[in-house]
C-alpha cells in the first residue's frame, strides 16, 4: 500500500488538489458566509442591538438614531471601582473626539444600582456624556454582561467593532479604538 | 461558550486562559518529543519563548501602529495590561520572524527543528479549536442539522467543534511512533509537512461551514484562497521526502 502511493504520489497530489479547488470554486459562498454585520448579537462583527432608554431628565435616547457616528456604549454600575477608575478618561476623550461626531453612552445598570449613588457619581466626577439608566435589566440581558464594566464600540454603521469586557480601559485604548472608528468613511 | 470565568470579584478571560494552557501543554510534549526527530529539547524551548516573546511584543506594536498618536504622545501607553491592545496577525508575524533569526543565528538544523515544533503546532491548533469555541469565534453558517448549537441568535454549524476534531485527528496522525513521525527520521521535514497539509486540506474544507468568513470579490473565501497553494507546495515537499533514498555505496561499488 505504501509503496503504491509512493509511486503515485503526484497523480495522487494532482487528484486532491483538483477536489480542493472544485470544493473552493463549485460550492460557492452561501448567503450566510459572512452574516455578522447583518444580525443583532453583542459581539464584534455583529449588529449592536438596539434599545431605547431614558436619561436622568427622563428623555428618550436611542441607540439606532446614532447612526453614521461612532458610539461607545460602557455598561457600568457606581459601585464597581473599575468602572469608576476609567471614568476620568472617558470624559476626557469624550471632550476631545465629540466635534468629531463621537459620542458616549454610559449605561448604568440601575437594577443592581442606586439610582441616587449613579448621579452622585456622575455630578461629583464632572461627567458630562450622556448616562443612561436600565432599570429593568433587559439592556444588560440583551448585550450579555457578563462582568462590569464592558464596553463596545461601535463603528458608524452601527456594527460592534470591539468588546472591552472588564477595566478600567487607559486613555490609550480608548483612543486607539477611537481614532479608528473616526477615520472610517462615512 | 464560556467567554468569561468569574471567580469571586475576578472575571477572567477563559479563553486567554485556555491559550495560556494550551501553549504550556503543546510546549511540554514538543520539549519531551525533540528526541524523536534529532532536535535538541533546551533549544526547541527557547525558540519557543523567543517566538512568543516577540510576537506578543510585536502585537502591541502593530496595534500602536494602527493608531499611533496616542502612543506618540504618550509611550507609557504601549505597557497598558490590556489583552484588546494586541493585533494576533502582527504579532504571528514577528513572532515567526523572531523564531527564524533565532534559528539562524543559533544553527538550529531547521527541518529537524521544524519536526519538534510539531508538537507544539498541533497542540496550539487544538488549543485554537477549544478557544474559539469558548469565546463564541469562528462561528459556523446557519443550519438546520440535528447537531447544530444555538449561538448569536441562530441555530449553527458547531464549526469550532469541527475544527477541534480535526485538529485532534491531525495530532493524532504526527504522532511520535507513528509512520508519519518514523519517516521524518529518515526525511526530516516530513512530519512538520504532513501536519501543514493536513492542516491546509483541513481548512480547505471546513471553512465552507463557516458563517463568518473573510469574502474575496464576493465569490470566495479568503481562507481557502490561501490554504491551497499552501496545501500544494506541502504535497509537493511530502513528495520529495517519499522518493527512495540514495543507497548508500558498498564497499566494492566504492574501491577503485
Amino acid at each position: 500500500m505504501m509503496n503504491w502511493i509512493n509511486r503515485n504520489w503526484t497523480l495522487l497530489s494532482i487528484l486532491v488538489l483538483a477536489v480542493g479547488l472544485g470544493w473552493m470554486v463549485f460550492l460557492p459562498p452561501l448567503a450566510e458566509a459572512a452574516t455578522g454585520g447583518r444580525i443583532p448579537a453583542p459581539r464584534e462583527g455583529f449588529l449592536a442591538p438596539d434599545f431605547t432608554l431614558q436619561n436622568a431628565q427622563g428623555q428618550t435616547v436611542r441607540l439606532s438614531d446614532l447612526r453614521g457616528n461612532p458610539v461607545l456604549v460602557n455598561m457600568w454600575a457606581s459601585w464597581c471601582p473599575p468602572c469608576q477608575a476609567e471614568m476620568p478618561d472617558m470624559q476626557k476623550v469624550y471632550e476631545m473626539y465629540a466635534p468629531q461626531g463621537f459620542t458616549i453612552l454610559a449605561i448604568n445598570t440601575a437594577y443592581q444600582d442606586q439610582k441616587s449613588s449613579a448621579l452622585d457619581f456622575v455630578a461629583q466626577r464632572g461627567l458630562t456624556f450622556p448616562v443612561l439608566f436600565d432599570l429593568d435589566g433587559s439592556v444588560s440581558s440583551q448585550y450579555m454582561v457578563r462582568a462590569m464594566p464592558t464596553s463596545f464600540f461601535i463603528d458608524r454603521q452601527g456594527i460592534i467593532r470591539r468588546v472591552v469586557t472588564g477595566g478600567p480601559m487607559s486613555e490609550g485604548l480608548l483612543r486607539a479604538e477611537i481614532e479608528q472608528l473616526l477615520r472610517e468613511d462615512r | 461558550m464560556l467567554p468569561i470565568l468569574q471567580i469571586g470579584p475576578l472575571a477572567l478571560p477563559a479563553p486567554a486562559l485556555i491559550l495560556l494552557v494550551g501553549f504550556w501543554i503543546g510546549l511540554d510534549l514538543a520539549e519531551k518529543h525533540a528526541h524523536h526527530f534529532g532536535a535538541d529539547p533546551k533549544a526547541i524551548y527557547n525558540l519557543a519563548l523567543v517566538a512568543m516573546i516577540a510576537g506578543l511584543v510585536g502585537a502591541r506594536f502593530a496595534y500602536a501602529a494602527q493608531s499611533p498618536g496616542p502612543f506618540l504622545e504618550n509611550p507609557l501607553n504601549l505597557l497598558t495590561p490590556r489583552p484588546q491592545m494586541l493585533d494576533s496577525a502582527g504579532g504571528t508575524m514577528i513572532g515567526l520572524l523572531a523564531a527564524l533569526v533565532y534559528g539562524w543565528l543559533r544553527k538550529l538544523p531547521l527541518w529537524s527543528t521544524l519536526d519538534a515544533a510539531t508538537s507544539l503546532l498541533s497542540a496550539l491548533a487544538v488549543t485554537l479549536g477549544l478557544v474559539n469555541f469558548a469565546s463564541g469565534d469562528a462561528f459556523g453558517a446557519p443550519a438546520q442539522l440535528p447537531w447544530a448549537i444555538q449561538l448569536w441568535g441562530e441555530a449553527r454549524h458547531p464549526s469550532q467543534v469541527y475544527e477541534t476534531l480535526a485538529a485532534l485527528l491531525i495530532a493524532a496522525i504526527v504522532w511520535p511512533g507513528r509512520p508519519v513521525a518514523q519517516h521524518s527520521r529518515l526525511r526530516p521535514g516530513f512530519r512538520f509537512w504532513v501536519f501543514l497539509a493536513l492542516s491546509a486540506g483541513a481548512r480547505l474544507f471546513l471553512e465552507t461551514f463557516r458563517g463568518d468568513s473573510t469574502l474575496v470579490w464576493n465569490a470566495f473565501r479568503q481562507a481557502q484562497l490561501i490554504a491551497w497553494p499552501v496545501l500544494a507546495v506541502s504535497l509537493w515537499q511530502i513528495g520529495r521526502r517519499l522518493e527512495p533514498l540514495p543507497r548508500p555505496a558498498s564497499p566494492e561499488e566504492g574501491a577503485p
